[in-house]
């Protein structure tokens, strides 16, 4: 595609497209006096750059057409020769005119959250924790995966073209292993697998990572909201945020399941509140089957109203026992 | 991620499915817990204008003493990575400059200022390298070790030892006026925790039976030591101040063991002595009342990467006056540092560096057998889980030192082909 001139923005800028090898195309309108680099990164295309002063020539690129020059006085690292064949370090580089840019590198990559890969995975552990719920393990050999809790993959259910979405329960720093938990639906392709056929070793298909909803960093408390199954996501910010630099925020997760009977995690929660003197924790569940669980009434946001005014004790530290 | 990350604390898939160890952050801080101050130098290491390099938990830190304050800024100029500590070049009082091509980087915010070999350079005011914060105090130069956004560090004292305060004749405190502070530190071949988990260890007295602080003192020191109620381990939780564990000796928790009969072996000496181990974040250990009541003894085990700690032993003691302060010297110099600091010490460094393997490469955090006196251990372990402010990420390599040059071996090398 040609640069135009229509494009101009109220301010006066002018009209660039960034050309990738893999033939995407990125237009950015750069106003005068302003970098073509910093355009770009302030208008959300990431484009590779190091030093930004026109040194390292990490953010070299090719003008195809149009007019764009260096800032006036700035010794660059580019020899006279490169400058008349087109290369232009984009972050000391000015655009005077609607041009195009060529990159020497595909997008594909800054837009690999937008493109999610397949990988291979291995089934590791399984385990039912009661009879609505399974919990396994993945372990994908790729290091090139990698996620953000909160995301999620797809899995394929092995022998057949079903695919199934699920969070992973796990943060990163566990990776090769990723940890889900799922919940049982009798008939369902998944759980059929899962109860009757899964072995560990068995090989699965993953794709991913998918999905938006991450942590945001703040350091004002983080309340998570959760019942059943849909505490995976929420298990995996909490284990990110104990392992992410800074200070730790204050934590409050609310879990609640339908039934006392049904609930799970019991276990994995308390040892995050041993790990973490920052986080409370507030259990629900919405029907009791009559036992003293400890648990309180309701779903997890009637729960958590509940609980905010009153101050749980510290975990018991359990020394008795070695492990 | 990195590959560090993917392997540490080994063995099988973690997460949620097999119960998690309730020490499991312990496991996974290989390279240290971050976020804390370590010792780096005892102030008197560093001479006026020198630049010394040290490294703690795979941190690379220059320190730089000026006008009575000391600084410490990352070890590593921007340019080309080398060491600035390699070769020490300081041409201003506010600065320090790298040695290859002159990068200059302001000491109290790490700022590049100039470039000797570019002076116009338009890197300067734009790039920066970050800077620890650092405090000297009884002669020991403290870094606060960890993410630059963990700010403001907390408190010194928050990372030392408690006041001693169920004691009628309590020890003093690092931070104590009119206290006498002398020590040394070692390099040792062990992962950090395993020198820390020597330290306190109430059943590994058999190493010590037949040394000479032993003998020459004629303690009775027993073969080990048992707790044997509920207050045997005392938990230490100071709102915003240290966190640890204490072995409750002075209680009637512990069961000393002064022989075994099975092997028929009796413990030695026959003076009774009263000594308190407890261990602090982030791995620090105080011996009260040794080597002689009235004196403390403090140990360090400061990560320098995962294989490797300075091993720190200082001793506290109360000295008001020039006369105190001579009987203090002449104390440390003819028994302490020959009998405590180096015989009696160097059974434990044998002992850390001897379980290295073990733990290293044949998966000793799952594979040891613990025995009823190692629950001191455990809780340790457990009470670090819990209060660290951060698990230290894993660097990418080791720090190694460059060879200063390779002449020696070209002439080796042709010597050996001639023949």
């Amino acid at each position: 595609m040609a640069a135009d001139g229509d494009s101009a923005d109220a301010r006066g800028g002018v009209s660039v497209t960034l050309r990738f090898e893999d033939g995407a195309e990125r237009r950015i309108v750069v106003a005068p006096g302003q970098f073509v680099l910093d355009a770009a990164l302030a208008q959300g295309v990431p484009l590779i750059h190091q030093c930004r002063s026109g040194n390292c020539s990490t953010c070299v690129a090719t003008l195809i057409e149009g007019e764009s020059a260096t800032a006036p006085g700035r010794p660059v690292a580019l020899l006279a020769s490169e400058a008349a064949a087109g290369r232009r370090l984009l972050c000391v580089s000015y655009a005077h005119a609607p041009s195009v840019i060529r990159e020497h590198y595909p997008a594909t990559p800054i837009d690999a959250a937008a493109a999610p890969r397949r990988f291979s995975a291995t089934l590791g552990a399984l385990a039912r924790p009661n009879p609505k719920v399974a919990i396994f393990t993945l372990a994908v050999a790729d290091e090139t995966f990698a996620f953000a809790s909160g995301q999620y993959v797809r899995i394929r259910i092995p022998h057949t073209d079903e695919w199934r979405s699920y969070s992973m329960a796990s943060a990163a720093h566990e990776l090769p292993a990723m940890t889900f938990i799922v919940k049982l639906i009798a008939g369902g392709a998944m759980s059929e697998y899962l109860l009757r056929a899964a072995r560990p070793g068995d090989r699965l298909e993953i794709e991913g990572p998918r999905g938006a909803f991450v942590l945001r960093r703040s350091r004002g408390q983080h309340v998570f909201v959760a019942g059943g199954t849909g505490l995976a996501p929420i298990l995996s910010m909490l284990d990110a945020i104990r392992r992410r630099p800074g200070m730790r925020p204050p934590m409050l997760p609310s879990f609640g399941c339908s039934r006392d009977a049904e609930f799970f995690a019991r276990d994995e929660i308390e040892l995050r509140r041993w790990w973490m003197p920052e986080l409370r924790a507030i259990l629900s569940a919405g029907r009791s089957d009559g036992a003293d669980d400890g648990l309180r009434r309701g779903n997890p946001v009637d729960a958590l109203d509940a609980a905010r005014s009153t101050r749980p004790a510290p975990p018991p530290i359990c020394a008795a026992r070695p492990r | 991620m990195n590959s560090g990350d993917r392997t540490a604390g080994g063995g099988a898939p973690r997460g949620s499915i097999a119960p998690s160890r309730q020490y499991q952050p312990y496991l996974e801080a290989a390279w240290g817990f971050k976020n804390a101050w370590y010792p780096a130098l005892f102030g008197a290491e560093l001479s006026k204008n020198v630049v010394a390099g040290v490294t703690i938990a795979g941190h690379e830190i220059a320190l730089r003493l000026v006008k009575g304050r000391v600084h410490a800024i990352r070890d590593r100029c921007a340019h080309r990575g080398v060491r600035m500590s390699l070769r020490p070049r300081c041409f201003a009082d506010d600065t320090i400059t790298c040695w290859y091509h002159g990068f200059t980087y302001g000491l109290d915010d790490g700022v590049l200022k100039t470039i000797v070999a570019s002076p116009e350079d338009p890197l300067i005011g734009k790039v920066r390298i970050r800077t620890y914060p650092v405090e000297e105090r009884a002669g020991i130069v403290f870094v606060f070790v960890g993410d630059e956004e963990y700010a403001p560090a907390p408190p010194l004292a928050a990372d030392l030892p408690i006041r001693i305060a169920d004691d009628a004749n309590p020890v003093a405190h690092l931070l104590d006026e009119n206290v006498h502070v002398r020590g040394v530190h070692r390099r040792v071949e062990s992962n950090w925790r395993l020198g820390v988990e020597n330290g306190f260890d109430p059943g590994h007295l058999l190493i010590h039976w037949d040394n000479q602080i032993v003998a020459a003192t004629d303690r009775r020191m027993g073969l080990g030591a048992l707790p044997i109620s509920e207050d045997a381990i005392k938990i230490i939780d100071e709102p915003n101040g240290p966190k640890g564990m204490m072995n409750m000796y002075n209680l009637r928790a512990y069961k000393f063991y002064m022989e075994n009969a099975v092997i028929g072996m009796k413990a030695r000496g026959k003076k009774p002595y009263y000594a308190r181990t407890s261990v602090f974040l982030p791995g620090l250990l105080l011996v009260e009342h040794w080597p002689i009541p009235g004196w403390a003894q403090y140990e360090w085990y400061a990560p320098i990467d995962d294989r490797r700690h300075e091993y720190w032993e200082v001793l506290v003691g109360r000295a008001a006056n020039d006369a105190e302060r001579r009987e203090a010297e002449y104390l440390y110099e003819t028994f302490f540092e020959p009998l405590a600091l180096k015989d009696f010490n160097d059974n434990d460094v044998f002992a850390r560096e001897a379980m290295r393997d073990f733990y290293e490469s044949r998966g000793g955090w799952d594979a040891e057998t613990l025995c009823a006196f190692d629950e001191a251990t455990i809780v340790w372990r457990k009470v670090a889980a819990r209060f660290n402010r951060g698990i230290q990420e894993p660097s990418a390599r080791r720090a190694e030192r460059p060879r200063a040059s390779r002449w020696r071996r070209t002439a080796t090398a042709r010597t050996r082909a001639a023949a």
